[in-house]
């Protein structure tokens, strides 16, 4: 992939060259040796399909300005090298994690971060180093606003961390949606998966509203859904901070107006949500709507106790936690400007 | 001196176990069964073609009275008829512990695997030895190893008395163990589910050998995960141990496998093939706290073993 984006960049800039005079801004980059074309693809006899795909993948790429991948893959490469982590000889981490694949999947998120949603930042250096457990609000059927915070910490934070996702039981089960999952850094989200993560100073993302916020309705956006308490138990025994975070935007990149749960459960989904555009539009209709979003990271909390005391005691502690990110969301939603700028 | 008896000596694993104790130059006296001979084995090693399900089998451990028994015998492969497989893995492990504690045997070493925990979307990474053995679920063929691991535990709470050490080694690669994972690795072509790469832990036989033989020197009492030096996705381990995988979706690729094995084609059975899909890797920190145990071999070196 690394090198087919270094390709295409280098036929982009030839053609560039060839038909106009290079601009002052795109001077910096054409100043970077230009690998060798590749010499020309032998002619495609196996895999017609295969060939169309890949000439409407050529042609999708050439909207984009390829420049401004290549310096984001550029970018991207460079702050992952600052990781403090270790993987194997192999290039993969004990889970699964493989750094190639972490870098290919940043270049498409940075695009999205910067130019889609547009993403701002407050207080990433609430983030501290070594095992944390971040907990967040949730929303929009797809996992964006995951994908949009772990963005930010390899691209806003100082020295970048990659953060651990908690997956569903049933990502496991999906052909390559699992390859996807763990080779960006994500394990099913058991107990122990979470506990092993956090005592090898990973910092690790949980949604305690789970499915229950991916699938909020519009009317209900900004409102915390029911919080699970296990993230809690988990922090007591791993003795380590919460960090909570409030995402503004996420929960009106795709308003929900109903949600069919026995039509789901017939796809065997937990949920088949009717949004404005879906299904209405079909897999389109999956597109969010490029509302601007506010990631606003809180001051980490300490919590101190038996990670097996009762529901009730644990639901105290999680309660503060629920009042923390509901005052966030509450004070992002009241700032902002609007949801799309 | 000690005296070791080993079931299934002239196996791979076998050999391998009794060249380190004589290696150790303690005086270890070692003896062994097996139902195959073992020709040019060191001198002083005494050998019995027998087989655990044997009446001579009681006889030899009556009159030789070993310190410790290693059992490595046992049916891993499938071409034995499930019943057979069965007898021998899992009556025959509770008539070797049942000689031992009745001939006043020290202590015995079971060498189960980490296939027993199977192979399930729902698996954490990095399974510890109280994590329930569940690969009956979907692999009924491998129940057999399952039985005779939970046999061993069930007798180590039973008997305090004498020491039982069940071995749960991750997939183990090397030049003479003719491993299940070795000969799937070794395939020309290595079916694998289109979409799935589970990461699969890797152990070296030498690296398997000296747990094998910690475990008796430590007296390590219970069950232990025994892990090498890491993992790597199951397209890495192909790739590196020489081969080529042929990853097929789904519904084409056990269906397949099913028709091929049942006409003796294809060495595993169906089911076999989600330790191709999901990942069973294991916690092995509780064997290496128990004996000091640590791998020497890296992942590199265990996949140069059986490259041809």
């Amino acid at each position: 992939m690394a090198a087919r984006v270094e390709s295409l960049a280098a036929r982009r800039k030839a053609r560039h060259s060839a038909a106009t005079a290079t601009p002052p801004a795109t001077r910096a980059v054409a100043l970077r040796p230009v690998p060798a074309l590749p010499p020309p693809a032998p002619p495609r006899r196996a895999g017609a399909l295969r060939g169309l795909l890949r000439d409407a993948a050529d042609e999708l790429w050439k909207q984009f300005n390829p420049d401004i991948v290549s310096q984001i893959n550029d970018e991207v490469a460079e702050r992952l090298t600052r990781l403090p982590i270790q993987p194997n000889e192999y290039g993969y981490d004990a889970w699964g994690m493989n750094i190639d694949a972490v870098r290919r999947a940043l270049v498409v998120t940075t695009l999205m971060y910067r130019y889609y949603f547009r993403v701002e930042t407050f207080g990433m250096e609430n983030i501290p180093d070594g095992p944390v457990l971040l907990i967040s609000n949730h929303a929009g059927q797809i996992a964006l606003d995951a994908a949009m915070i772990g963005t930010a910490m390899v691209l806003e934070r100082e020295p970048p961390r990659i953060m651990r996702g908690m997956g569903e039981f049933f990502l496991p089960t999906i052909p390559f949606v699992n390859l996807l999952m763990s080779r960006i850094g994500s394990v099913v989200g058991t107990p122990k998966n979470c506990i092993d993560l956090l005592h090898n100073q990973e910092a690790v993302i949980a949604f305690p509203e789970g499915v229950r916020g991916m699938n909020k309705l519009f009317s209900e956006r900004y409102k915390l859904q029911r919080f699970g308490t296990g993230f809690m138990r988990l922090a007591l025994a791993a003795k380590c901070p919460i960090v909570p975070i409030a995402v503004v935007g996420s929960e009106e990149q795709a308003p929900a107006i109903a949600n069919v749960t026995q039509l789901g459960r017939l796809l065997g989904l937990p949920a088949f949500p009717i949004t404005l555009t879906f299904p209405l539009l079909g897999p389109l209709g999956l597109l969010p709507l490029p509302a601007k979003y506010r990631i606003h990271i809180g001051k980490p909390m300490h919590f101190e106790g038996d990670p097996d005391d009762e529901d009730a005691v644990i639901g105290r502690k999680v309660q503060r936690i629920v009042d923390t990110i509901q005052g966030m969301l509450d004070e992002g939603v009241s700032q902002r400007a609007g949801i799309f700028f | 001196m000690q005296k070791i008896l080993i079931t299934g000596i002239a196996g791979g694993q076998g050999q391998l176990v009794t060249r380190k104790l004589l290696q150790r130059d303690r005086g270890y006296q070692v003896i062994g069964i097996d139902r195959r001979p073992w020709e040019n084995r060191p001198r002083g090693v005494g050998m019995t073609l027998t087989d655990v399900r044997k009446r001579k089998f009681e006889d030899i451990v009556r009159r030789e009275r070993p310190d410790a028994i290693i059992h490595l015998a046992g049916v891993r492969h499938f071409k034995a008829h499930p019943a057979v497989r069965h007898e021998i893995n899992v009556n025959g492990t509770a008539r070797v512990l049942d000689f031992a504690i009745a001939h006043g045997v020290s202590q015995v070493v079971v060498l189960s695997s980490s296939y027993v925990y199977g192979a399930l979307p729902e698996n954490p990474y990095y399974m510890d030895e109280s994590f329930p053995l569940n690969s009956s679920r979907t692999y009924p063929e491998m129940r057999d190893l399952a039985e005779l691991d939970m046999l061993a535990t069930a007798y180590l709470w039973r008997h305090p008395d004498i020491t039982i050490t069940v071995l749960r080694p991750v997939s183990v690669l090397g030049y003479h163990m003719h491993s299940t994972i070795g000969r799937y690795l070794k395939r020309e072509r290595v079916p694998t589910v289109m979409g799935f790469n589970p990461m699969i832990q890797f152990i070296h036989e030498e690296d398997l050998t000296e747990a094998i033989v910690l475990a008796v020197e430590r007296k390590a009492r219970g069950a232990f995960n025994v892990v090498g030096s890491g993992a790597v996705p199951l397209h890495v381990a192909v790739r590196e141990v020489g081969s080529q995988t042929m990853a097929l979706p789904e519904p084409i690729v056990r269906p397949a496998i099913a028709q091929l094995f049942r006409w003796g084609l294809y060495p595993f059975p169906p089911r076999a093939i989600d330790f191709a899909k999901y990942q069973c890797t294991l916690d092995g920190s509780r064997f290496r706290a128990a004996t000091g145990f640590a791998p020497r071999f890296s992942l590199a070196e265990t996949f140069a073993s059986v490259r041809g």
